[in-house]
């Protein structure tokens, strides 16, 4: 690892040893990287905040994307143009995201719901709805009709089964035609 | 952190109140998408008008912009549309595109909007940058040159240029900031940067 740093460190001394170029200002490498995806997660957080706030960084970020873009044949200038998107943006209201807030009161939520349905699941448990109120029970046992009637209604329940509330209605009233011939 | 990460940064930070942060996202890909729109309408004037619209109203979706697809893919979707809603709103034909270079659900295709469009306007300046900087790339030692050319015309990664280059990633890095900032003071006379950037 040692070695590695040296060698870097000599390559790097070679190069500027090399090129008769003006001493390059050390502060913008890292935007260099930045702009080319190169810099660690926890670097390129810091240099995206300080590009947006400092103006030094911004201007050698415009030169930066420039040349890229004319290396690349995208020759065309539009001189001002940030400027005139900028100045637009202006008259705009601020983009305001929601931010998820961490809510104090949302735990004390949970507990409440949670009691409340454990002491409904308790009493549900503890009183079936048959003992509440035997006289609805007594009233949803099926009607014992005499054998003709029974076949005479068959096909019109057959036919409006879909319609019957099914939360409610008991085995025996959930009627197909099938079943109602073989208890015929 | 790769490019569409920061992209991702950049728009969280808007989100939070800084619109400086979109202003970096506007100078990184004004001239990519106004080469797009430049192959849909032939005067300069309203390209630019159009990509302007584009970028304001990408500014005001940002709440809706949830990173599945990379920024550039989104923005290029909402200009493409402006420029679609423009066309319409003036009767115009788009004599130019291509239905493939329209295709609204795909990655613009490079090869497809590579003609530059220029105007007496602009064409002055463009031809000074072109030369500003194809003369500072050539006069650049040869190691910084064919840094630079790997990143910014290949699009290679550090890694790739290390390997290239047979040297370790951080004088690829090196090399690439210096030959940046040399191209840059042959730049900055033209460009009219003053040291400290305003907006």
């Amino acid at each position: 690892m040692r070695s590695q740093e040296m060698t870097e460190q000599t390559m790097q001394t070679l190069d500027a040893i090399a090129t008769d170029l003006p001493p390059a200002d050390s502060r913008f490498e890292n935007l260099s990287a930045l702009i080319d995806g190169e810099l660690a997660d926890d670097m390129a957080g810091l240099g995206i905040r300080q590009l947006s706030q400092n103006e030094a960084q911004l201007a050698r970020h415009h030169e930066y994307i420039a040349i890229g873009d004319a290396m690349r044949g995208l020759n065309v200038q539009h001189p001002d143009f940030t400027q005139r998107v900028m100045a637009a943006l202006e008259k705009e209201p601020v983009v305001l995201a929601p931010v998820a807030k961490k809510s104090e009161r949302r735990p004390t939520l949970w507990l409440a719901a949670a009691t409340a349905a454990a002491i409904t699941w308790g009493i549900w448990q503890s009183n079936p709805r048959d003992e509440i109120n035997p006289q609805l029970a007594a009233a949803q046992q099926p009607a014992q009709l005499p054998a003709n009637q029974s076949l005479e209604a068959m096909p019109y329940l057959a036919a409006h089964q879909d319609f019957a509330q099914a939360v409610i209605s008991t085995q025996e009233m959930r009627f197909t035609k099938a079943s109602l011939e073989i208890r015929q | 952190m790769s490019d569409r990460d920061i992209d991702l940064q950049l728009v969280e930070r808007v989100r939070q109140g800084d619109q400086r942060a979109f202003g970096i996202l506007v100078e990184k890909y004004q001239r990519k998408l106004m080469r797009l729109l430049s192959r849909m309408v032939r005067d300069q004037h309203e390209v630019e008008d159009i990509a302007q619209e584009a970028f304001i109203k990408a500014y005001r979706a940002l709440p809706q912009f949830r990173g599945d697809a990379a920024f550039y893919t989104w923005l290029y979707r909402i200009a493409v549309n402006t420029a679609k809603n423009y066309l319409s709103s003036r009767k115009r034909s788009m004599p130019t595109v291509s239905d493939q270079a329209m295709n609204d659900d795909d990655e613009p295709d490079e090869r497809l909007v590579a003609q530059d469009i220029s105007t007496p306007e602009t064409e002055l300046l463009s031809k000074q940058v072109a030369i500003a900087v194809n003369q500072a790339v050539d006069a650049l030692p040869q190691e910084l040159r064919q840094a630079i050319t790997l990143r910014e015309i290949e699009g290679m990664s550090y890694e790739e240029i290390a390997d290239t280059m047979a040297c370790p990633i951080g004088t690829v890095r090196s090399r690439i900031f210096r030959a940046r900032e040399a191209i840059a003071t042959k730049l900055r006379p033209i460009l009219g940067t003053p040291e400290d950037k305003r907006w």
